[in-house]
């Protein structure tokens, strides 16, 4: 095979065990800041027995996950039932790859090295492709488990999932088209920069200043929440209702996968806020140079925007209390699609009228 | 450079699982499935021809073929859903009220 | 050299699934199949320089489509209606049938199908079908819209129960 570009597809590799690495770290830094955070906010102490601050907790979670007897429910669909967890897996770890997590900059042999695994020219729909894979692996749960309560759980679960992804997509494509682009790159370089507000102001131009915006992100936001199944949205666990809704009958290492899938799209879903809205990983204020400094400042920034985000998804879980379904499924259609929609009108406008 | 005849030939494949599932089995939903299968074997056709003459009208067609697909699926599937509430069966050959 | 690996790899697995789909009693397990043979099908989209449609295959075929028909197996336990057997007949006439109409489609197109490459690459992204979308085919557009609406109210109309509820069977009473 001539022609292959061993240079690109080392760098290629190494931008993958990067991200790989981050996302498979995230689990474990997000259950201690779930178990520290609820604690916090339900003034307890929470763990910290296991080391200083209880930093140590997820390493005795994982081993106790490892360790655990792994049971398969007699009258349950074998292959299914271990195929499942996968499916949720598969999505969280996959979409991360058209997300830009840092600034362009020009290597010493004049090479540019763009942080970002794949940049194909469609990249948002990727995300929303690979997001509705994440319905079957509940539907297989809650169907192979051969149990009513994750029956029940699995198919609320996803009828509520595949509600929220419309107006997910629809809000969108509102910031898609003051971009021009279904790329993430092109979407985070519209946002660096400034505008000027009433001649005095000098804010960053990200979308979430933009008055066209704000209700599509309202809706993206909560919309994120409804599709990682968090808290006021979690149908799927719904902790004293359906027992453990779809993943009831799992245990150890299959129920470690849902547990690190949810994590995972949740770090995703913030990865995927702070560039739709926040900005990326843009500075505010600060023009970063195209050097390897420049690259280090956007990669913390961005790091530093998503851990805000995360840290929101664990106040807003133990803050809020759980909506009923039948008000979930009347928000989802009848209040965030059509928001959703007006808003697109919105930026339409203003795209015509070259306020944007 | 994959010639555009190879994928013609896998479409043509596709499209005669679809039939023969269509002719042979008596499951209601699974002859829906081969239906779909036999569209999209359509669908690849429309975008093999699409992509040897360079003419974007191929990929628009998918596009309504798509979205027409998903309004059939739907509606085929809430007349199944009211022939099983009547009949109480999934065989096809049990709804043979208007055959001869 | 390697889109003709993939391009073998992935028409394999489409054919295996799609033959599931036909061959397997479960309709469970055929849906799967089906979901596992439209993502293969969206990698040929890719093959065929088309990235915004394999995205929309998997979007709405393997995701909203499919999605519906798992639904309508799992909620009406389908799976546990056994199927009555094909008669010999059918199946022998059936499979003849449809083996001989396929062969001659390969046949054919193997013989006269267009062998000369294309040259040079083909634009498809979403800006240029959309802007295809809304000049030439604006009505069309608009009358899938209306489309889609109409099967929304029907299905909803034809869904509604209006006789007495089904019998519960013995097992998994919901």
């Amino acid at each position: 095979m001539h022609g292959i570009d061993w240079v690109d597809v080392g760098l290629s590799g190494l931008k993958i065990a990067v991200v790989l690495g981050a996302m498979l770290n995230v689990t474990p830094i997000m259950v201690w800041v779930e178990r520290r955070g609820s604690a916090l906010i339900q003034d307890r102490p929470g763990p910290n027995r296991v080391g200083p601050f209880g930093l140590f907790q997820s390493f005795a979670d994982a081993l106790k996950f490892i360790l655990k007897e792994d049971m398969l429910p007699a009258k349950a669909n074998k292959v299914l039932y271990t195929i499942a967890p996968m499916f949720g897996l598969i999505p969280a770890l996959t979409t991360i790859a058209v997300v830009p997590w840092g600034r362009p900059f020009l290597l010493p042999g004049g090479r540019l090295f763009e942080p970002i695994i794949a940049n194909v020219n469609i990249g948002i729909l990727l995300i929303f492709a690979l997001a509705s894979m994440g319905v079957y692996g509940i539907v297989m749960a809650g169907w192979a488990s051969a149990n009513k309560y994750s029956l029940f759980g699995g198919i609320r679960a996803s009828a509520q999932m595949i509600s929220y992804e419309l107006s997910l997509t629809l809000a969108a494509v509102s910031v898609l088209m003051s971009a021009g682009s279904l790329s993430l790159v092109d979407v985070v370089w519209r946002q660096t920069g400034s505008f000027v507000l009433f001649n005095a102001i000098k804010l960053p131009a990200w979308n979430i200043f933009s008055p066209a915006m704000w209700i599509a992100f309202v809706v993206f936001f909560v919309s994120a929440f409804a599709e990682t199944n968090r808290l006021p949205f979690d149908f799927a666990e719904a902790d004293a209702e359906l027992v453990a809704g779809y993943h009831t009958e799992y245990s150890s290492m299959k129920f470690a996968l849902f547990f690190m899938s949810e994590y995972m799209a949740m770090a995703t879903m913030s990865a995927l806020i702070t560039t739709l809205f926040l900005g990326g990983w843009d500075i505010p204020w600060y023009n970063e140079p195209p050097n390897a400094l420049g690259f280090a400042l956007s990669v913390l920034a961005f790091v530093a925007k998503v851990s805000v985000l995360l840290f929101i998804f664990v106040w807003v879980r133990w803050t809020i209390p759980r909506l009923k379904y039948d008000l979930l499924m009347k928000l989802g259609w009848k209040v965030f699609l059509p928001l959703a929609v007006i808003n697109i009108v919105i930026v339409a406008l203003f795209i015509a009228k070259r306020w944007l | 450079m994959i010639p555009t005849h190879w994928f013609l030939i896998l479409s043509a494949i596709l499209f005669t699982i679809g039939v023969c599932g269509v002719l042979t089995r008596r499951n209601g939903i699974t002859i829906f499935m081969c239906i779909e299968l036999m569209v999209n074997a359509v669908n690849l056709t429309f975008v093999a021809y699409a992509r040897q003459f360079h003419q974007i009208h191929g990929l628009l067609f998918v596009f309504f073929v798509m979205a027409i697909a998903a309004a059939e699926a739907a509606v085929g599937l809430a007349i199944f859903i009211s022939l099983f509430h009547h009949r109480h069966t999934i065989d096809v050959d049990e709804a043979n009220l208007m055959r001869w | 050299m390697i889109s003709f690996i993939i391009f073998f790899f992935f028409a394999a697995v489409a054919v295996i699934f799609a033959a599931m789909v036909v061959l397997h009693r479960n309709p469970v397990v055929g849906a799967l199949s089906l979901v596992a043979s439209f993502f293969a099908l969206a990698v040929m989209y890719v093959l065929l320089e088309a990235p915004f449609l394999a995205a929309l295959q998997v979007i709405v075929y393997a995701g909203a489509i499919m999605v519906l028909f798992l639904f309508v197996i799992m909620l009406l336990n389908l799976q546990h209606q056994a199927e009555p057997h094909t008669r010999p007949v059918q199946q022998f006439l059936g499979y003849t049938s449809s083996a001989a109409f396929g062969l001659a489609l390969i046949y054919y197109l193997a013989k006269y199908g267009v062998t000369k490459l294309p040259e040079g690459p083909f634009v498809s992204d979403a800006r240029t079908v959309g802007i295809k979308m809304f000049e030439a085919y604006i009505f069309p557009f608009e009358m899938v819209s209306i489309l889609l609406l109409a099967a929304i109210v029907g299905a909803l109309l034809l869904s509604g129960r209006t006789g007495a509820a089904p019998p519960v069977t013995g097992e998994n009473k919901l």
